[in-house]
């Protein structure tokens, strides 16, 4: 009935929702640090359907540690974007190029 | 050891010593070693040429090194001694000798003489090589050998631009000539299978009438052979058409052209064609075509030493006049009167020269003749030997005897066994006698413009020059200004600015005694075995010269005017310059004024430089220009290294363009990178 | 049924949101709808017999880093006005690029469902009538020990990080230090002057 295919699907419209919230994102890192956490609950759905219908725990453990990296990594990010947001007084960082090669 | 390796390798010894020891050697070693072993090689010379003309002398073949074996041809370096040779080496040495002395004081104050010296006996090396060469290729290596010690020479003071473009104009003219010669070695090569003189002069009556192809066309045999080698000749000598490098080749100091503009490389043609005579002997249409070149040569030349200005010009083109003369002698067959000729002609030649040399050195450096004047009482020494030299080459002499100058017995000679040839001899004669009458008039224009009148040196730069140098040396203080106006009355009154030449030292003297000696004596002194019919057979038996003894016999049977035209035009061109230059010197203006058409095609030297230009030397440098800027710059290294920068670069800047700094950039390019690592994962294997 | 039921509106919400996530101009409503997405997830992990995975989403995802988001955009003072989604000029070339991505995801998935991808032997096999959690346990702290620990540095590495990047030493902070005031004698702490009057001290 609902089988793994289903599954699948949702989490792959929601990647791809997450990487377009990337784009689209002109003046908003907030926005993108978010939608980077979307990505992550995808792979998520798709780690743990998988677990299910294979009867692997592995996928279970490893959804467990996506959750830690997702959490550490959504930590600094914000960190990172304070100290920007201290320093530039705003976080659009459409037009910034500092880092500019 | 053989007294001919010593005469010929003495002075290489001579020119490596200087030349490498430079600055180190120092100057005064340097002037005596190389003047030291040219005496030696003449003093060691005369010995060979006496008893070649004692009769005593045998044909000497001095081996010296092997040098090539590849298939049937085998070369030697060998040093070949017969009459033809000891003639040569006792011109070359002598003459070179004395210039090697007569240098010593010329160059008293340039910086640089080591290197001069060294280079005057290099080139004294590479011509005695040239006529002692037993075979073709070692002829060609003195013939490139004269050439570069040319450049070398001409361009000596290297700083004056006008000094290099001459020395490359030589060399560039000369390897036009050069092109012929070994065109006409190889072609020697081809038809004898061997380039060794004695074989192929044996060997050459076998092949006349035969044809060969070349360029498509059949052509005889041995005119073809004898026309590619008499356009180095040409080259070399500068006959009319290869000419335009002579007159130029004056920026080199006056005893180098004394020493190869005049006696010994530009006669290395007509010795060329004297060596190989019984190769031209085969074909009458070279025989002629040397006859019409010559003769032409001869005119051209002698038309244009009458208007020039420069005392060393006049000089120059009576030399390629001279060389005209001896070629077309050769050209008629009477091989004995050109090399006689080139005898005579070295001696009062480098005699001219080197005075010429003389009263520039005393006039500092003043080389315009109508600024000189009145100079026989200030410089004797320097006049009575010009004085001469001027005797030796109009011819002064008495007919029907033997007295006169050596000019009287070599010029004559060749006028009469022109006349004697008949055929296009008889058209030589008439030229040749036209071309006498220049010739004394623009000879005898030099002497009275140079030693007769008054002075006219006051408005020369060089003279003004000089008397500001000796103001400053002498008068120093406040006596300055008087002594100023003092000179300044003076020359107002005599046209001297108060300069007075002084004579030159002995070192320079000298050798314009010893070479009048040679031009006073050296016709009576060698007549007999030049080209009287019994004595040359005699002479140049022991030689590879074709002795045309029926020829010479015939010469001395000429009808009494042509004994009498080379006399009597010498007189008409003494007294036309006299009226021209002494009686009534306004007659070179009106005539100037009248004929300036002609006035002015002739000190344009005909415009052949000019037509050279257009034809040659613009179309060279557009090539040049094109194979430079659009093939080498525009292709080779745009599309080369320069080609392969632009490439890095621009691939640098397109891919600087990705580290924009900005954050969406790098996120799109991320996803991209997602996106192919996707499609390349699904792909089926 | 009911599961169909359930599966498709959990999906349908977590889709929703998360565009609504993309999508909202507040940042304070982004963080507020991918909290629903969440919770949503959760669900359908709780569908899929994950449900220890499903609580520690919504436990460690809802009630931290959401939480932190919240913190942050509120922290932020930021300035709504200009915040809008200029997204003209590279949607299209985003959106065609994801639209590329999705279709591969999709494809790749009818592919395992035609059977053309086979899995190796299972690393871990699900135990049978064992709740969700004890079997993650017994998995966790005996094969994937090590992996267990890293996790654990992988936090401390961020939370010293994120102290760090953050820290400012305020100015004009006078805080104690305890050692230096148990260190004082009493003969450094006082000095005997005589002053002559009407003139300062050096202290």
């Amino acid at each position: 009935m609902i089988g793994l295919a289903h599954y699948l699907v949702v989490s792959a419209i929601l990647f791809v929702l997450g990487v377009l919230g990337i784009f689209i994102n002109r003046k908003n890192v907030i926005i993108i640090l978010m939608a980077i956490e979307l990505i992550l609950l995808s792979v998520n759905i798709n780690l743990v359907a998988f677990s299910s219908f294979l009867g692997d725990l592995v996928g279970q453990v490893f959804s467990m540690f996506v959750l830690t990296v997702a959490a550490g990594e959504a930590a600094i990010g914000l960190a990172i974007l304070v100290i920007y947001f201290r320093a530039r007084g705003t976080i659009a960082v459409d037009d910034v190029n500092r880092m500019k090669g | 050891m053989h007294s001919i390796s010593i005469i010929v390798f003495g002075p290489l010894l001579a020119a490596i010593v200087a030349g490498l020891g430079n600055r180190a050697l120092g100057n005064v070693p340097a002037k005596v070693l190389t003047t030291g072993l040219l005496f030696l090689s003449a003093a060691l010379s005369w010995p060979i040429f006496i008893k070649f003309l004692g009769g005593h002398g045998e044909v000497e073949i001095v081996q010296v090194l092997h040098w090539i074996t590849s298939g049937s041809l085998s070369i030697d370096w060998a040093l070949r001694v017969d009459a033809l040779t000891a003639t040569m080496l006792v011109v070359i040495t002598s003459v070179s000798a004395l210039v090697h002395l007569y240098s010593w004081g010329y160059m008293d104050e340039d910086p640089d003489q080591p290197r001069f010296f060294a280079y005057l006996s290099l080139f004294t090396f590479a011509m005695l090589m040239l006529v002692t060469a037993n075979n073709l290729l070692q002829m060609f290596f003195g013939w490139e050998g004269v050439g570069l010690a040319s450049y070398l020479l001409i361009g000596f003071w290297f700083k004056k631009p006008s000094a290099c473009a001459a020395a490359i104009k030589a060399f560039v003219v000369n390897r036009v000539g050069d092109l012929g010669f070994m065109m006409g070695i190889f072609g020697v090569y081809l038809v004898f299978d061997t380039i060794s003189i004695p074989d192929i002069l044996n060997a050459a009556p076998a092949m006349a009438g035969s044809t060969i192809g070349f360029l498509g066309y059949r052509w005889d045999t041995m005119t073809i052979l004898c026309l590619l080698l008499f356009l180095g000749a040409m080259g070399k000598s500068a006959q009319l058409g290869l000419h335009t490098w002579l007159p130029d080749a004056m920026e080199g100091p006056t005893p180098v052209s004394a020493l190869i503009h005049a006696a010994t490389m530009v006669t290395a043609g007509v010795f060329m064609v004297c060596r190989l005579s019984p190769l031209f002997e085969t074909s009458h249409v070279a025989m002629s075509v040397v006859t019409i070149v010559g003769a032409a040569t001869c005119i051209f030349a002698a038309t244009i030493g009458t208007v020039q200005n420069d005392i060393k010009r006049v000089i120059a083109y009576s030399t390629c006049s001279q060389l005209g003369y001896m070629f077309f002698a050769a050209g008629v067959g009477a091989y004995g009167a050109a090399m006689f000729h080139l005898l005579t002609h070295a001696f009062f030649k480098a005699l001219l020269f080197l005075g010429a040399g003389s009263v520039i050195h005393a006039m500092h450096h003043e080389q315009d003749m109508r600024y000189y004047g009145g100079l026989r009482k200030q410089i004797p020494w320097t006049f009575w030997t010009m004085l001469a030299g001027t005797l030796a080459i109009t011819g002064v002499g008495i007919p029907f005897t033997e007295i006169g100058f050596a000019g009287f017995f070599s010029k004559d000679a060749i006028l009469e066994s022109a006349y004697a040839a008949g055929g296009h001899g008889t058209g030589a004669f008439y030229v040749g006698v036209l071309a006498a009458l220049l010739t004394s008039f623009y000879s005898w224009r030099l002497m009275f413009l140079t030693f007769w009148t008054k002075p006219r040196w006051a408005g020369s730069e060089h003279i003004q020059h000089a008397v500001h140098d000796a103001h400053g040396h002498d008068d120093h203080g406040h006596d300055a200004h008087h002594a100023h106006d003092d000179h300044h009355d003076h020359a107002h009154d005599d046209g001297t600015a108060g300069y007075h030449p002084h004579e030159s030292p002995w070192t320079m003297r000298l050798p314009l005694v010893i070479l009048s000696i040679g031009a006073v004596l050296g016709g009576f002194a060698f007549f007999h075995q030049f080209v009287s019919p019994e004595g040359g057979a005699h002479f140049w038996e022991a030689s590879t010269l074709f002795f045309n003894e029926h020829l010479m016999h015939a010469s001395h049977e000429v009808p009494t005017f042509v004994k009498l035209a080379p006399g009597g035009v010498m007189l008409l061109g003494l007294f036309l310059a006299w009226m021209a230059y002494i009686r009534h010197p306004n007659w070179p203006r009106r005539f100037v004024g009248q004929f300036y058409l002609l006035y002015d095609f002739l000190l344009h030297k005909w415009y052949i430089d000019e037509l050279y230009d257009i034809l040659f030397v613009r179309p060279a440098f557009w090539l040049g220009r094109l194979f430079w800027k659009g093939g080498d710059q525009g292709t080779i290294d745009r599309f080369g290294p320069n080609g392969l920068s632009w490439v890095v670069v621009q691939g640098g800047k397109i891919t600087r363009r990705l580290q924009s700094g900005y954050l969406y950039s790098y996120a799109l390019v991320m996803l991209i990178g997602l996106a192919a690592a996707a499609t390349w994962a699904i792909m089926p294997k | 049924m009911i599961q169909v039921f359930a599966f498709y509106l959990f999906a349908a919400i977590v889709v929703a949101s998360a565009s609504m996530v993309i999508l909202a101009r507040n940042p304070v409503h982004s963080v507020l709808w991918l909290i629903l997405a969440f919770f949503n997830a959760a669900g359908l992990m709780v569908l899929l017999s994950a449900e220890f995975i499903a609580m520690l989403l919504i436990i460690v995802y809802v009630g931290a880093v959401a939480v932190l988001f919240l913190f942050v955009v509120m922290m932020l003072d930021i300035d709504f006005a200009e915040l809008r989604a200029g997204f003209v000029s590279y949607f299209p070339l985003g959106g065609t690029i994801a639209l590329i991505l999705l279709v591969e995801l999709v494809l790749g998935v009818g592919a395992w469902n035609a059977g053309a991808l086979n899995l190796s032997t299972r690393a871990a096999p699900t135990p049978e009538h064992v709740p969700n959690i004890e079997a993650i346990g017994q998995l966790l702290y005996t094969r994937y020990i090590f992996l267990f620990e890293m996790a654990g540095l992988i936090l401390l590495v961020a939370m010293i990080g994120a102290i760090v990047l953050t820290h400012r030493a305020r100015g004009g902070v006078r805080s104690q230090d305890i050692s230096k005031q148990n260190r004082r004698r009493p003969q450094d702490a006082t000095r005997n002057i005589n002053q002559p009057s009407g003139q300062g001290v050096e202290l």
